[in-house]
């Protein structure tokens, strides 16, 4: 849950390669947008001069002010023009390297392999894609600004060591201190920045549970215990945050105090050189103007230092994940399915498989199974037959021994080609926000919702969906609800099972994906599926007899192996942990009863 | 999901609902008075010197420097010194005082909001997306922090810089002011353009932001069916239409924003340009001072910055006001189910009476329910099968008090649920869903989901009862083990037993299962059934269930089809009856057993 502490460091740690790696991809636009803060800079710098000029002329009753006044207005319509320029360029490249990062972070994590998703939290993932991606995306808008606020600074104070050196140590004098007090700031605002981020994480995934799991809250009376969590979570966050308004307390002030003091030094030292007659009162107002000139580019690059800092660590987060390699990935040079012949032949080979270091689910499972044939996997709670089915699917790589799909490793063929051949039907149904017709031909890329609507209801009916689809609202238009929660458990169960026949796989895989069916409808989904089944391998998950029954043989699985193949009857008949699996002992003294 | 956002009309406030909205918002946060009138104070103070400055620079200038006089300009330089003090001193208070009234009322509008929608009855939570109730409960709240935390200092700072320098320039030389403000009227049109048009805008990438972010959660929900679908390719492809809308959105924003910056930074300049022209020509005929001129392009230059700030801050202000309005909307949303005054506890009966009840999803024209009557007697166990879609699980959730019957009433120990106190209700009667939902946590955190006083004895105790104990002792780190998210950690049978010891760690008076073991194997199934007989004893448990030998368990069966209850019996009785649903169902049952099976008498 928490965010990982390790990124808080100090500025000298941070890691600032992928910044810059960002930052050169966009130079481009960004050089443009500095070339235009440059020019703005002049125009700025024109300001005061120009009003020091028109002073000292009109006290010396010159009548050419109008003129000086013209000029004013004249670098007034370049500053406004180039801040404009400016803005526009900056904004649009930050919003870009915004845009296409999320596109990357999004593509990347899309791609990887189950085992990591097993342990990302989604709520982690969505703040890197979001909250990150913001930090770092005002940190570039603020580049073009903050390079021309530095021209500025360097400008501004060689024309004031032209104008007066003497005076330019006085006013210069305390603005270094702005600089340093700024970096102090950054190194102590950003952990507690963090910490206010990561205390939002948290509260954000305690509601995001809370209200996603609302029929578990509200079924077991459990708003209290929620409650208690979000309060805590809420004091945290007002905790930190008032922590994160000290660091602000204790610097910024300081920051602004700073400049004011040179200002008083101008006053003082320029007001007894003007008495000297050694400069002008013109030449002291400009000195002033400067001066406050200063104040803003000085103060904004001590927050730059900050956001970048911050937009350092937000990358490297992102790079964290980026750079995870996915484990499933295609071979170099990968072998074709065979097209022709007795297609879906199944074979694992003392297949071992854990998912976690040190814990073993499969421990040397052995199993072939013919084109064509159908297999039962019977097993108690926990005893790996989902594991088995990921295995097919290529989720997971076994730790030894091999899955082979047609005769050839599943590691030797490209990933989407596997995953086109082997069809299944998870336990638990997620459907998409979209379409009935369009969550049915999710699985199918040559089937359009729309156009192949006939398809589409076919599938339907195989899965003894049709007649309930057609009496939603919108028909097959209709679209569903957040994870399609609208419709009933064994409703949503049939458009997961309508999804697994359109895509035609050449092994099928139902993974207890007739649990939620009613027995009435379940010999008619039956007969159905037996049309479905007609020559392609299918692996069907299942505890019910009838289910089981369909099946040519069913495996038992037990104590991660193999331990018994045969028919239904034959493992009634002779294993006695398969009676025990499936209550067949049990139900022998119910049946009695009557 | 993938299509555009337009603007939700509802979004846009005008200007007396925001004041209303506004007006709500201080009425909420009127625990934090005293520190926000404290806030206040110092953002004033503080505020109030950066103005004092340039008029004892144009003292200096005009009693000390033009005169001759070290002394005047000595006390000026004193004195501008001494208000920079006063400055620092005020400022760093403001920051501590905003953050303590900001951060409390945000923490109040948190536990507030959280508390009304736990409040709220399942209907709510079938309109409103998770998404869209997380977002209030986080993005929006986070999105007003902004406002709280830099908008009140800058708005405070910004008006008072606005007004206090207003006043100022009028009693330095009104005729220099009036000249120089003449560029005020293409600000004010300026900023009144830049409102109307970057509202829109920026109403438009929030719709966007939150829609974009759906997608990413359904795609990060979803990533196993995605991949088994071999489908990523085609869902990258929509994110990014997704993701690009939301950059030209962005866009757009920045478009309408552009100009308006240019054009006020132009005005500045401009008006500092009048001031020096005029003020040339007043210094000329001896009616202002030099001292006076500086004084006013000085506090022209302060008076521009503010100006932009504001209409930014409007923006925020807009968007926050937007917000709220959104979290209003859930404030005053009373729960359909919840209880009135003089609502009494359960009392330990179990005899639950359904009677002639009618139900309609909300939002949704068929009824789930029709004419519903049924008399569970306290301690009786009964089955509820039927077709998909019957309506079990909706007869389940009525009895739970998770939704109210549209007609009719049900009652629990005689007791109109209705009448019910809530907490009562919960200890009394509870319900395991299919798909039963954990929380980031361990196995023992989730188990103590409905009594987090619980021993870790307890635990035990309640997972000995109903004999699955082994099953979760075999794991790496027992009841310890990180059920990870939705509890992926687990088989899905794994997550259901975790789900029904939950049940029997409250010990319940009614407990309905609705197909809280289908995805156990018949052995555990059978253990777990039958340790809950035990337990259940005497207490009343309603099962939907889709198996045999669960119904067979049963006192009495109840055949639910197209929202009605059309057969009510024993299994013998039923299966009497000539053409009767339940017969059939029975007979599809017995003919899908195996026929050569060799421990079944049955059939
Ligand atoms: N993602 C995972 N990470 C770690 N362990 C897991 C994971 N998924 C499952 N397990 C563990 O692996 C074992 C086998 O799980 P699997 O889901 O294959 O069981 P199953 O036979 O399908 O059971 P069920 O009938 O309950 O669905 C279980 O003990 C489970 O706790
Ligand atoms: N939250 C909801 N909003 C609107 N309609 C719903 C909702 N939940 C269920 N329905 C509809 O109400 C009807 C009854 O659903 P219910 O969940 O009670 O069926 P069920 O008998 O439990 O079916 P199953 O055996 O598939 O679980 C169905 O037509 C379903 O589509
Ligand atoms: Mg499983
Ligand atoms: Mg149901």
């Amino acid at each position: 849950m928490a965010e990982p502490t390790g990124s808080i460091r100090s500025l000298r740690d941070t890691d600032w390669s992928h910044l810059l790696t960002l930052l050169r991809d966009r130079r481009t636009g960004l050089s443009i947008g500095v070339a235009l803060g440059l020019a703005w800079t002049l125009g700025k710098i024109a300001v005061p001069l120009l009003t020091q000029a028109a002073i000292d002329r009109s006290i010396e009753g010159d009548s050419s002010v109008f003129a000086w006044a013209g000029a004013i207005a004249a670098a007034g319509v370049v500053t406004g023009s180039f801040t404009a320029a400016r803005r526009h360029i900056a904004f649009r490249e930050s919003r870009m390297v915004e845009t296409l990062l999320r596109e990357r972070i999004h593509d990347h994590v899309l791609g990887l392999h189950p085992g990591y998703h097993d342990r990302a939290q989604t709520g982690q993932l969505m703040s890197r894609m979001s909250a990150d991606l913001n930090q770092i995306q005002m940190f570039v808008v603020m580049i073009p600004l903050t390079l021309s606020h530095v021209a500025l600074i360097f400008g501004v104070g060689i024309t004031l060591v032209v104008l007066d050196p003497w005076l330019a140590l006085v006013a210069l004098v305390p603005l270094p201190f702005v600089n340093v007090t700024a970096k102090r700031f950054s190194n102590a605002i950003h952990p507690a920045v963090l910490a206010v981020q990561s205390e939002q994480a948290q509260l954000s995934a305690v509601v995001e549970e809370s209200i996603a799991g609302v029929r578990v809250v509200k079924g077991f009376g459990a708003e209290r215990v929620r409650m208690e969590a979000l309060s805590t979570e809420a004091d945290d966050i007002q905790r930190v945050s008032l922590r994160a308004a000290r660091v602000r307390a204790r610097f910024l002030p300081l920051m602004e105090l700073l400049p004011s003091l040179g200002l008083v030094g101008v006053l003082g030292v320029g007001g007894l050189r003007v008495l000297d007659g050694a400069m002008t009162v013109g030449e002291l107002v400009a000195f002033n103007f400067f001066v406050t000139l200063l104040v803003w580019p000085l103060r904004s690059i001590g927050m730059t230092v900050a956001f970048g800092q911050r937009a350092a660590a937000a990358l490297e987060r992102v790079h964290e994940v980026l750079s995870v390699n996915p484990a499933i990935v295609d071979p170099h040079d990968p072998v074709a399915l065979a097209n022709a012949g007795p297609l879906g032949r199944v074979t694992l080979r003392d297949v071992r498989f854990g998912y976690d270091e040190g814990s073993t689910v499969l421990a040397g499972v052995d199993l072939e199974i013919a084109p064509g044939e159908s297999l039962a996997l019977v097993g108690s709670t926990g005893s790996g037959k989902s594991t088995i089915a990921r295995l097919l699917l290529r989720f997971y790589d076994p730790d030894a021994g091999s899955v082979m799909l047609d005769g050839i490793e599943l590691r030797q063929l490209r990933v989407d080609d596997v995953r086109r051949a082997v069809g299944i039907v998870f336990e638990e149904t997620l459907l998409f926000n979209d379409t009935v017709a369009a969550n049915i031909a999710f699985a199918s890329p040559r089937i359009d919702p729309v156009a192949d609507r006939n398809a589409v209801a076919q599938a339907a009916a195989l899965a003894g969906a049709g007649d309930f689809i057609e009496s939603l609202p919108d028909g097959y238009d209709t679209v569903l609800g957040e994870r399609g929660y609208s419709l009933s458990g064994g409703q949503r169960q049939r458009i997961a099972i309508a999804r697994a026949v359109l895509a035609d796989p050449r092994v099928l895989i139902l993974d207890d994906a007739t649990s939620a069916v009613d027995p009435s409808k379940e010999h008619e989904i039956r007969s159905a599926m037996s049309t479905v089944m007609e020559g392609r391998t299918t692996i069907v998950i299942a505890h019910r007899p009838g289910t089981i029954a369909m099946a040519d043989r069913v495996a038992l699985l037990d104590e991660g192996r193999i331990a018994d193949l045969g028919t239904h009857e034959e493992l009634l008949a002779r294993n006695e942990r398969y009676r025990q699996v499936l209550a067949a002992g049990v139900s022998a003294t119910v049946g009695g009863d009557h | 999901m993938w299509g555009g956002a337009g603007v939700d009309p509802d979004d846009r406030l005008d200007r007396s609902e925001a004041a209303q909205v506004l007006r709500r918002a201080a009425g909420m946060a009127r625990g934090q008075r005293r520190a926000a009138a404290a806030a206040v104070g110092f953002v004033a103070m503080a505020t109030a010197t950066a103005l004092l400055g340039p008029l004892f620079v144009r003292h200096g200038i005009d009693s000390g420097i033009r005169v001759g006089d070290r002394s005047a300009l000595m006390l000026a330089v004193v004195g501008y010194g001494g208000v920079a003090a006063v400055g620092f001193v005020g400022s760093r208070r403001q920051y501590i005082y905003v953050n303590r009234a900001g951060e409390g009322f945000l923490r109040e509008l948190r536990l507030r909001l959280f508390a009304h929608i736990q409040r709220q009855s399942l209907g709510f939570f079938d309109r409103n997306k998770t998404g869209v109730l997380v977002s209030r409960m986080t993005a929006d709240i986070e999105s007003m922090s902004e406002l709280v935390q830099w908008g009140l200092l800058q708005f405070v700072s910004a008006g008072i810089l606005i007004s206090v320098a207003l006043v100022v320039l009028m009693v330095l030389s009104w005729q220099l002011t009036l000249v120089a403000l003449a560029v005020l009227p293409i600000v004010v049109l300026a900023s009144i353009r830049f409102q109307r048009s970057s509202n829109d805008a920026y109403l438009e990438v929030r719709e966007r932001v939150g829609q974009n972010l759906s997608t990413i959660q359904e795609h990060l929900a979803g990533v196993r069916v995605i991949q088994a679908s071999a489908r990523t390719d085609e869902q990258r492809r929509r994110f990014k239409v997704s993701n690009r809308g939301l950059f030209d959105a962005h866009l757009r924003t920045v478009r309408v924003s552009t100009w308006y910056f240019g054009v006020v930074e132009l005005a500045g300049v401009l008006a500092t340009a009048l001031a020096v022209l005029a003020g040339g020509y007043l210094v000329d005929r001896q009616s202002v001072s030099v001292g006076t001129v500086v004084a006013v392009v000085l506090l022209l230059a302060s008076l521009f910055e503010p100006v932009q700030q504001l209409s930014q801050l409007y923006n925020t202000l807009q968007s926050a006001t937007a917000s709220l309005r959104k979290m209003f909307d859930i404030l005053d949303t009373e729960p359909e189910v919840d209880e009135h005054h003089g609502s009494v506890d359960l009392g330990r009966s179990g005899e639950v009476v359904v009677d002639s009840v009618n139900f309609a999803y909300p939002g949704t024209e068929s009824a789930a329910l029709s004419d519903a009557s049924l008399r569970i007697a306290s301690g009786e166990r009964i089955a509820l099968v039927g077709p998909t879609g019957a309506g079990k699980s909706t007869l389940a959730k009525l009895i739970a008090r998770l939704y109210d019957p549209d007609a009719g009433s049900i009652a629990i120990g005689g007791t109109d649920l209705r009448d019910a106190r809530l907490a009562s209700l919960r200890r009394r009667v509870v319900v395991v869903p299919q798909e039963g939902f954990l929380f980031n946590g361990t196995i023992a955190d989730n188990l103590r989901l409905a009594r987090p006083e619980a021993s870790d004895e307890e635990l035990a105790a309640a997972l000995d009862r109903i004999g699955v104990r082994r099953h979760f002792s075999d794991l790496p780190d027992g009841l310890d083990t990180e059920v990870r998210e939705r509890g992926s950690r687990l088989s899905a049978g794994e997550r259901q037993l975790v789900s029904l010891a939950r049940a029997a760690l409250v010990d319940p008076t009614v407990l309905v299962l609705d197909e809280a073991t289908s995805n156990l194997d018949p052995g555990t199934e059978a253990e777990v059934e039958m340790a809950l007989e035990r337990l259940m004893e005497g207490r009343t448990v309603v099962v939907v269930a889709h198996r045999l030998s669960t119904v067979r368990r049963a006192d009495r069966v109840v055949v639910c089809d197209g929202g009605r209850l059309v057969e009510v019996g024993t299994h013998a009785e039923l299966v009497a009856i000539p053409g009767g649903r339940y017969a059939a169902l029975s007979a599809a049952w017995e003919a899908s057993r195996p026929v050569a099976h060799p421990f079944s008498t049955g059939g």
